[in-house]
């Protein structure tokens, strides 16, 4: 191997940068253009919330990621892109809140009552708060390893109600939300199944 | 080494000159049948062309127009032909302009059937020869809580179907759109049953602000918008008006439709435009206007309520839905 163990966790930590910032860049680039479509704010709305849910479905499979290759490299960078997928989740709320519903407070109260796709989107965001809260080395350390791996377990949680909330709202074409429930559905089952083997 | 020798033909095998021509005749014969029974697919045919030749002339001309959307203005052109639901043609808003030269329209023909008493099959161009067309501007609602204002040109439907004399047992109007997998990459998924069906009650397709249209915009109609020629149904859904008709059909019970095998809870029969009867996972009560910002109140029937109210007296609209 050309590079040197610290070398590539640096190359894996900066194509994980890429892979969070990138898509922001894009999507401006894409806005500036008039590239969007006839409804840009909807086009908008969507391009976040794929790219956070997809980011955030990456951050799960990091550690299953580790288990097959033992490389730590995934270990090290998972916050950085648990973060990331945190900032383009928080995105796509205020999103839709200001470029689908022009900050209008009182519908987007009335939405959220009425539309269960809504509640299970802001549900699966206002779970990984605080996991975004307690992110920091110091936390971790502050509140003991255990509890921390318990709190931060709400990712799977999380990414079963994004799940919900795709195939919810979808009118007719299933398939990303198929594809998305599928591999969520996968890296749970996985999460499982390690944690009952490694119990032995 | 021995040269290799031709078997000799016996002079009975050899086949006369004449039988031979014969049978270059028949094969030519024969090509050019089936050159003619292709002939709809080929561009040397002198049928395709036919109906669009014909409707760019009339459509160059002056038009009577009456709008139907009090002073809203029209939507843009480019707003109308790139943000579209068009199953056939895949399923995000851009990929019907994308993918329009999928759609094969030239040539086109349309079947009336059922309970009529001239059924057959017509060219486009037979159905449009002789029928005056006219441009109306109508508010368009799809039940995703959109709208635009269109100007289209066409025809009511009940001029088609009293020249084929709807038969008293005709009590309700089905539509099937064009099924060609082939070319068509949405029906190559079973996103919905293929190919698309709606329907309408008989007094609802007799309605004259119902419409066939050929047109939009002063424009043949394009491609992602259901060419060559859609139902239009202003007070109702935008999944009523029915894109790419082959098929017109008269029965006597009310047919299902595709929307409603897909989703029996979330799509009714009539589904009429209603800000009060809410979709099962959102609100109908407000519509995004393409071209606008903010939301707009969504009216009763799509503000044709004074045309088309009476159609639904005494009808419980929760449950009729």
């Amino acid at each position: 191997m050309l590079m040197t163990p610290a070398a590539r966790i640096l190359a894996f930590r900066l194509l994980v940068l890429a892979a969070g910032s990138l898509p922001a860049l894009w999507l401006a680039w894409l806005w500036a253009s008039d590239a969007l479509g006839v409804v840009p704010g909807e086009a908008v709305v969507h391009f976040t919330g794929r790219t956070g849910f997809t980011l955030l479905v990456a951050t799960i499979a990091f550690s299953p990621a580790f288990r097959f290759t033992g490389w730590v490299g995934f270990m090290i960078a998972r916050r950085q892109i648990g973060l990331w997928a945190f900032f383009w989740l928080l995105a796509h709320m205020l999103a839709w809140m200001g470029l689908d519903q022009y900050w209008d407070w009182p519908w987007i109260r009335r939405e959220m009552v009425d539309l269960p796709y809504i509640r299970y989107g802001a549900a699966a965001l206002l779970l990984l708060v605080p996991l975004a809260l307690t992110s920091f080395r110091h936390t971790q350390k502050a509140m003991g390893y255990t509890a921390w791996h318990w709190l931060h377990r709400l990712i799977y949680v999380s990414a079963a109600l994004g799940a919900v909330h795709l195939w919810v709202l979808t009118r007719a074409d299933y398939l990303m939300a198929t594809g998305f429930a599928v591999v969520v559905a996968a890296l749970a089952l996985f999460r499982v199944i390690d944690a009952v083997i490694s119990r032995r | 080494m021995s040269r290799y020798r031709y078997p000799a033909i016996p002079e009975s095998e050899v086949t006369p000159r004449e039988l031979f021509r014969q049978r270059r005749r028949f094969i030519k014969a024969g090509a050019a049948l089936g050159a003619a029974a292709l002939a709809p697919g080929l561009l040397l045919s002198p049928a395709a062309h036919a109906w669009r030749g014909g409707l760019e002339e009339r459509l160059a001309g002056e038009l009577p127009s009456q709008s139907l959307a009090g002073d809203e203005s029209l939507t843009a052109f480019r707003d109308a032909t790139t943000y579209n639901n068009f199953y056939e043609l895949g399923t995000r808003k851009s990929d019907p302009e994308v993918y329009a030269h999928q759609l094969r329209t030239d040539p086109w023909s349309v079947t009336i059937e059922g309970e009529v008493e001239k059924p057959g099959t017509f060219a486009l161009e037979d159905i449009l020869a002789g029928q005056s067309l006219e441009e109306r501007i109508y508010r368009m609602r799809c039940v995703e809580a959109w709208s635009m204002v269109i100007p289209w040109i066409g025809f009511p439907l009940a001029d088609l179907l009293k020249r084929h004399g709807p038969t008293s047992r005709a009590k309700y109007v089905v539509f099937e759109s064009i099924l060609d997998p082939d070319n068509l990459r949405g029906q190559r998924r079973s996103i919905i049953e293929w190919p698309y069906r709606e329907g309408l009650r008989i007094d609802e397709a007799m309605h004259p602000l119902t419409l066939l249209s050929v047109g939009m915009y002063g424009e043949v109609m394009p491609n992602q918008n259901g060419a060559p020629i859609r139902l239009v149904v202003p007070w109702k859904y935008g999944f009523k008006s029915i894109k790419s008709v082959v098929k017109i059909r008269l029965v006597e019970e009310q047919p299902s439709t595709s929307w409603i095998d897909q989703n029996p809870s979330e799509y009714g029969f009539y589904a009429n435009v209603n800000p009060e009867v809410d979709h099962p996972r959102w609100s109908q009560a407000r519509e995004r206007r393409i071209g606008e910002s903010g939301r707009r109140e969504t009216l009763m029937f799509n503000g044709y309520a004074d045309e088309v109210a009476e159609l639904y007296a005494g009808m419980d609209l929760n449950k009729h839905f």
